[in-house]
């Protein structure tokens, strides 16, 4: 049981982190530091709703690291740790009022939250309040990326009900 | 079911209008009147020099340099920008002409900020949050 537990999270990981580097090589889409679609937040989304929150923040923490690695830009760690933790821990708790067919939700306003938490680390980081100036179009952004992911993640976790 | 289908339909209404009060928010940002236009820029949360653009007759560029990570600024009348960076993301550079508003300039991994700020010394964000 152990194995087949260690092998399915380190095949999500591998997933995750292909659709991180295939997304990094592509032109960014707005010039705006942050605006992203943030794909392999799919594989978190399917995680943490298919199998279960343990899992699904082994399978974050190694993709954050791990990416940071395959892209080289070991500063933007920070960032994606920061608003990593903020989206699972809303996603954690939007989890117990979710239904199945409402997983879309928790990752909408997991993406917000995410870009919340990598605004936070960047105003910190410059020490520039103004900086959330970019807060709302971020956080919008984030809204329509984590529509996209979200409902992936959630037609990937009623498509794959068997044991994976 | 019905009562399931309704929370559904209370989540998308809550999330429609968080979603178009951001976007409003963000084009009001975004289209926030370029006020006196002075240009500070910060590196390490220290200022380092500001820039009025509204005084500038020529064009002409200045490096930031801090352990060989390096911006290369340029500056013409009413307008700043960051031409040239090592940085590892390029965004800064992609963020192109600083004119007035309110949203800055970053290069997050170098730590660098080009703000808008008016001639009194106090930034147009500060002044809308109150």
């Amino acid at each position: 049981m152990q194995i087949q537990r260690l092998t399915r999270n380190a095949l999500l990981t591998g997933l995750a982190l292909i659709i991180f580097s295939i997304e990094a090589a592509l032109p960014a889409l707005s010039p705006v530091p942050g605006i992203k679609l943030g794909l392999s937040n799919i594989i978190t989304v399917y995680a943490m709703f298919a199998i279960g929150p343990r899992d699904a923040l082994a399978i974050l923490c190694a993709r954050i690291l791990l990416s940071a690695f395959v892209t080289g830009n070991v500063s933007a760690l920070m960032y994606s740790a920061a608003g990593g933790a903020l989206c699972y821990l809303i996603m954690l708790l939007l989890r117990r009022i979710l239904s199945s067919k409402q997983v879309w939700i928790a990752s909408v306003i997991g993406a917000a939250f995410h870009n919340l938490g990598q605004i936070l680390v960047a105003v910190a980081i410059t020490r520039t309040v103004g900086l959330l100036a970019y807060l709302p179009v971020l956080l919008a952004s984030g809204m329509i990326a984590g529509l996209f992911t979200g409902l992936c993640g959630q037609m990937l976790a009623s498509r794959l009900k068997g044991p994976l | 079911m019905i009562r399931k289908r309704l929370t559904t339909r209370l989540w998308i209404l809550i999330l429609a209008a968080a979603f178009i009060a951001l976007s409003a928010a963000a084009l009001a940002l975004r289209h926030a009147a370029p006020q006196h236009a002075v240009a500070v820029v910060y590196l390490d949360g220290e200022r380092l020099r500001a820039i009025d653009l509204s005084e500038e007759a020529a064009t002409w560029q200045f490096t930031v340099e801090q352990d060989g990570m390096t911006n290369r600024i340029e500056v013409r009348p009413g307008g700043i920008r960051i031409a040239e960076a090592n940085c590892p993301d390029q965004t800064c550079v992609r963020q192109g002409w600083l004119e007035g508003g309110v949203t800055p300039i970053v290069c997050l991994p170098h730590r660098l900020v080009i703000r808008p700020e008016s001639d009194t010394g106090e930034a147009p964000l500060d002044a809308v949050a109150g």
